[in-house]
């Protein structure tokens, strides 16, 4: 079957890992992942800073172009595009007057088709129609996770890792309506259908620094290794992420974190889709292991599914 | 049961009507031409005299209505005023010394529906006019109306075995009247026999609640039923009809001698409810030493299975053959005249609370199970060791308003007796682990109370209890230690205290399940689910449905001497409800004229007391005029025009319409 799916900006350039494992991943899960037609950036934080009604432009128009393509269900795999998304739709749900102004402003886009030059304007209004739903929730809630279960490849040998949420994913609990923020269950649930141990440690949940990374470094810094360090002192062996700016942190500034703090010694991130991906048999070339500055090769190590799995 | 009218009615056109228009000094007059309003009645058809006066409820005002009725001799008087919510019963008295029925009184409200919300004089007069002749209408058709009367079963049914169910009992039975106490627990004892000591004198609670536990047991007057429920509840004020559920003890209390051999050989072992789950308890137990009555109870939940087939060995060992492992669920009946609803409050769950880790660490507990561990009868024997693994901790970290006054999260309101436990459990701690450390994280603290602030500033003066104003935002483990997060808004510092142990002062809530026993009561309860008074400033005690009076935190958060004060209060209003010969009920009730009723039922439905019900024999509808509250519903529902309320029948609101609407 068709669903769509909005990778979103950083997937397609900094992330690529994130992209490619998953789609080769809902591959094996007989999902082939469509992008809706002409997409842009959902406008990152940007929408639902202030009251700024022109801020939801971006998303909506994503959300439009989904349904128009007969879509229902949009997923995607960053917590910054699911929460822009899911958030914006929500917005324009609820709110009439939102929902009157938006649709007044989208509804003379101009679209031209890059090969007929033909121009199509005078949209309907989008009215929320489209779900929005998280890989993650759409794997437990669509596909369900007896059904992964089913489909697994390779033996991940009870790999201990540490399911981090970060900020994004889970807040605010009216909008996100995802998991219980305080202490969420869904990430752990996924890794164990995977075949990992997941890991339980208290900051699972906690900010990794996130845009401080470029203006205040050095209290991302202390943010990200208090992540890392609690999951590695709790016998994690790998930390996985669903968000690109997560990753960045926790991932690419891992050198500054153990510079800063002699006592780390380091700990791979990992995008959950990676995991998912190899377990159902991907090729290791194809997970986009090659982004990561922490290497996590090792970790990925063959071994086949034992026959008789429940 | 009865409803007569006294004298040969008088046909309306021939009728005497008084009209008495009052100034309330300037709070009518300076907005309604009261005099004109006078003026304009004098000629009205059926209006022997019109006056006004300036203050109508004052001793003079109600002496010239007196001679007024009795010189002018008057069928019925309109007195043109205030809201009747407030002065109607007054001028209903002054009318029965002028040897008038008090049912020919009407009162025209031309204050809180015409001067306090209007400004134009000359509009606000002319309604004025208005609503006092639609009333002379009505008056010339009211009837001379005599109160149902009904007599009172003068027995109490006590609903809850706590401290605040305890006094209630006691006091009625020392009135002189019988009482039936029923506790759904297999003892009387509340919460407050688990408290260990109490703020703000540090007495030993169960020392101060045995000795009324025991009393209530031997009170020749009070009939003590644990282990019971209130199964379901009829009738009225008065004369209600109750069902009460025994639950089978499995273990017969009159010859259960305590020798404790079936305790000791039980198999199975179960978290200990008293303690808070902090210990174990049989299958067979008691719940603790001083329960009331003292008998073991047999747990048929956790019970291997209630045969001697499959385990049997408590029963082998019982020498006085006490254990009965056929005991079923038997149903009682009683009769009784007034309840009063002292059913408690709950904890709010830590789960509530993901953040704090409440049910993720041991050492991190709530209130209750603090007060087990600071408790002489309690795990540890009233030594300060936590939970996990029996150390004594050498930092406590105390957080209040876990759940309390959280308007976006959790719930608003305050629970009252948090900010003073929570200086008792910080000044117990210091008492016995003098070189611990002590810190309180607090909103405000809310010390109201006799002695109280005194009692607070002792924990921070003498027992150097740290107080810091903020809020916890989280509480893990890192390295084997609690780590509590949390701001310091004083400073504006965000704090990270390390901590062995951590005590949540969960916010108070309502009784669990609780909810199931009220509706069969039909008792309001308010938002939050605790049960509603009648008033919240004059009639506290009481619930809005007659018969049912409110004691301790099953009205609210309440610390013990507002909930004794409180179970006082509603013994005393059930003893006044006693002392009366017989209860009276407005007459202004909506009886069926049963040759205009078709037997449809629509009114049955419609009534919210349950004051009609369809006699399937004569095909028409009865009703029970002392449940009817007089709310016209069921009248306006009839389309056959059987249910006609006293003095407000159809032919009078016609009329009042017709009165109101003519220019």
């Amino acid at each position: 079957m068709k669903l769509h799916y909005y990778p979103g900006c950083t997937l397609k350039d900094k992330t690529t890992g994130l992209d490619i494992s998953t789609r080769e991943a809902m591959k094996r899960l007989d999902v082939e992942l469509v992008e809706p037609d002409g997409w842009t950036c959902c406008g990152a934080e940007y929408p639902l800073t202030g009251e700024k009604i022109a801020g939801l432009a971006a998303p909506i128009r994503v959300l439009r172009q989904v349904r128009d393509e007969g879509g229902d269900i949009v997923v995607t795999t960053c917590s910054f595009c699911y929460s822009v998304l899911k958030r914006s739709n929500k917005a324009l749900r609820d709110d009439p007057v939102k929902r009157k102004r938006i649709n007044a402003f989208l509804r003379d886009d101009i679209q031209i088709d890059p090969l007929t030059k033909e121009r199509t304007t005078g949209f309907a209004d989008y009215n929320g129609e489209v779900q929005v739903l998280h890989l993650l929730e759409y794997l437990r809630d669509r596909v369900g996770f007896p059904r992964v279960r089913e489909r697994i490849k390779r033996d991940l040998g009870m790999l201990p890792v540490a399911a981090y949420y970060g900020c994004r994913l889970l807040r605010p609990k009216e909008e996100m309506g995802f998991d219980e923020p305080d202490s969420p269950h869904l990430f752990e649930e996924f890794l164990e259908a995977v075949g990992c141990a997941a890991v339980d440690y208290p900051f699972k949940q906690e900010c990794c620094g996130s845009y401080l990374a470029v203006s205040m470094p050095d209290a991302a810094t202390e943010a990200s290794y208090r992540v890392l360090r609690s999951a590695k002192m709790n016998g994690a062996r790998a930390i996985t992420v669903t968000c690109p700016l997560c990753f960045y942190n926790l991932d690419h500034r891992q050198e500054t974190i153990k510079t800063a703090y002699l006592d780390f010694a380091g700990l791979p991130v990992l995008f959950f889709t990676q995991l998912l991906a190899w377990a159902l048999g991907v090729d290791k070339a194809l997970l986009g292991l090659g982004d990561h500055k922490v290497p996590a090769d090792a970790l990925f190590v063959e071994r086949p599914a034992p026959e008789v799995r429940t | 049961m009865t409803a007569k009218t006294p004298k040969t009615p008088k046909k309306p056109k021939d009728k005497r009507i008084g009209l008495f228009v009052c100034h309330c000094g300037v709070n009518i007059a300076s907005v309604v031409d009261v005099e004109k309003v006078a003026e304009a009645l004098k000629d009205y058809p059926g209006v022997s005299v019109s006056t006004d006066y300036v203050y109508m409820c004052s001793d003079p005002g109600q002496q010239m209505i007196i001679d007024t009725i009795k010189e002018k001799h008057l069928d019925g008087i309109i007195v043109a005023a205030c809201s009747p919510t407030l002065h109607e019963k007054t001028f209903q008295e002054a009318a029965k010394l002028a040897g008038l029925n008090p049912y020919q009184i009407e009162i025209a409200n031309i204050r809180e529906q015409d001067s306090w919300v209007h400004s134009d004089k000359e509009k606000a007069t002319k309604k004025a006019i208005r609503i006092v002749k639609s009333h002379v209408e009505k008056a010339i058709q009211n009837e001379d109306l005599a109160p149902i009367t009904v007599d009172v079963n003068r027995r109490a049914l006590v609903i809850g075995g706590g401290v605040s169910g305890l006094q209630a009992a006691l006091d009625i039975a020392d009135h002189g009247y019988e009482v039936i106490l029923v506790e759904k627990a297999p003892s009387i004892g509340g919460k407050m026999i688990q408290l260990s000591e109490t703020f703000p004198t540090l007495d030993c609670s169960q020392c101060i609640l045995t000795p009324k536990m025991v009393e209530v047991s031997r009170h020749p007057r009070i009939k003590l039923l644990t282990y019971h429920e209130v199964d379901s509840i009829s009738g009225f004020v008065g004369n209600f009809k109750v069902k009460i559920r025994k639950k089978p003890r499995y273990v017969d209390e009159t010859l259960c001698n305590l020798c404790g051999e079936c305790e000791k050989v039980c198999p199975q072992i179960v978290p200990d409810e008293f303690n808070m789950g902090l210990s174990f308890r049989k299958a067979i137990y008691m719940p603790f030493p001083q329960a009331i009555p003292g008998t073991y109870t047999l747990d048929a939940e956790h019970c291997l299975g209630l045969s001697p087939v499959r385990c049997g060995k408590c029963k082998d060992v019982c020498e006085k053959k006490a254990i009965d492992y056929d005991m079923k669920e038997t149903i009682l009946e009683e009769e009784v005249g007034a309840v009063v609803v002292a059913t408690g409050y709950d904890l709010y769950t830590m789960q509530a609370l993901g953040e704090y880790g409440g049910e993720k660490y041991e050492d991190v507990v709530n209130g209750l199970e603090f007060e087990r561990i600071l408790s002489a009868s309690g795990p540890t024997g009233g030594e300060v060791l936590r939970p996990s693994d029996g150390k004594v901790p050498k930092s406590v970290v105390f957080v209040q308003c876990c759940g309390s006054r959280d308007t976006e999260h959790h719930l608003p309101y305050c629970s009252k007796i948090c900010c003073m436990y929570t200086a008792k459990h910080a000044m117990l701690y210091k008492h016995r682990v003098p070189d611990g450390q002590a810190t309180v994280f607090y909103i405000d603290v809310r010390t109201g109370g006799k002695a109280f602030d005194e009692f607070y500033q002792r924990a921070v003066e003498e027992d150097k209890v740290l107080y810091v104003r903020g809020k916890v935002s989280k509480i893990f483990k890192e390295d084997g230690k609690l780590i509590v997060w949390g701001v310091d808004t004083l400073t504006g510092k965000k704090l990270e205290v390390e901590a062995d142990m951590v005590v949540l002062a969960m916010a108070m809530v309502k009784a669990d399940g609780i909810e199931d026993l009220l509706r069969k009561l039909k008792i309001a309860t308010d938002i939050h689910g605790f049960v509603a008074e009648a008033h919240p400033k004059l009639r506290p005690v009481e619930s809005l449905n007659a018969g049912f009076f409110l004691a301790g935190c099953a009205h609210g958060p309440k610390d013990i001497p507002e909930a004794v004060a409180q179970a006082s209060a509603a013994a005393a209003k059930v003893g006044d409800l006693f002392a009366q010969a017989e209860l009276v009920h407005e007459p202004t009730v909506v009886p069926v004229n049963d040759e205009l009723c078709s037997g449809c039922g629509i009114c049955v439905t419609m009534c919210p007391y349950g004051a009609r019900t369809l006699d399937p024999d004569k095909g028409v509808v009865v009703v029970n005029e002392i449940l009817c509250e007089g709310c016209g519903a069921c009248a306006a529902a009839c389309p056959s025009g059987a249910a006609q309320q006293r003095n407000q029948t159809d032919g009078q609101i016609f009329s009042m319409l017709r009165a109101m609407l003519r220019e």
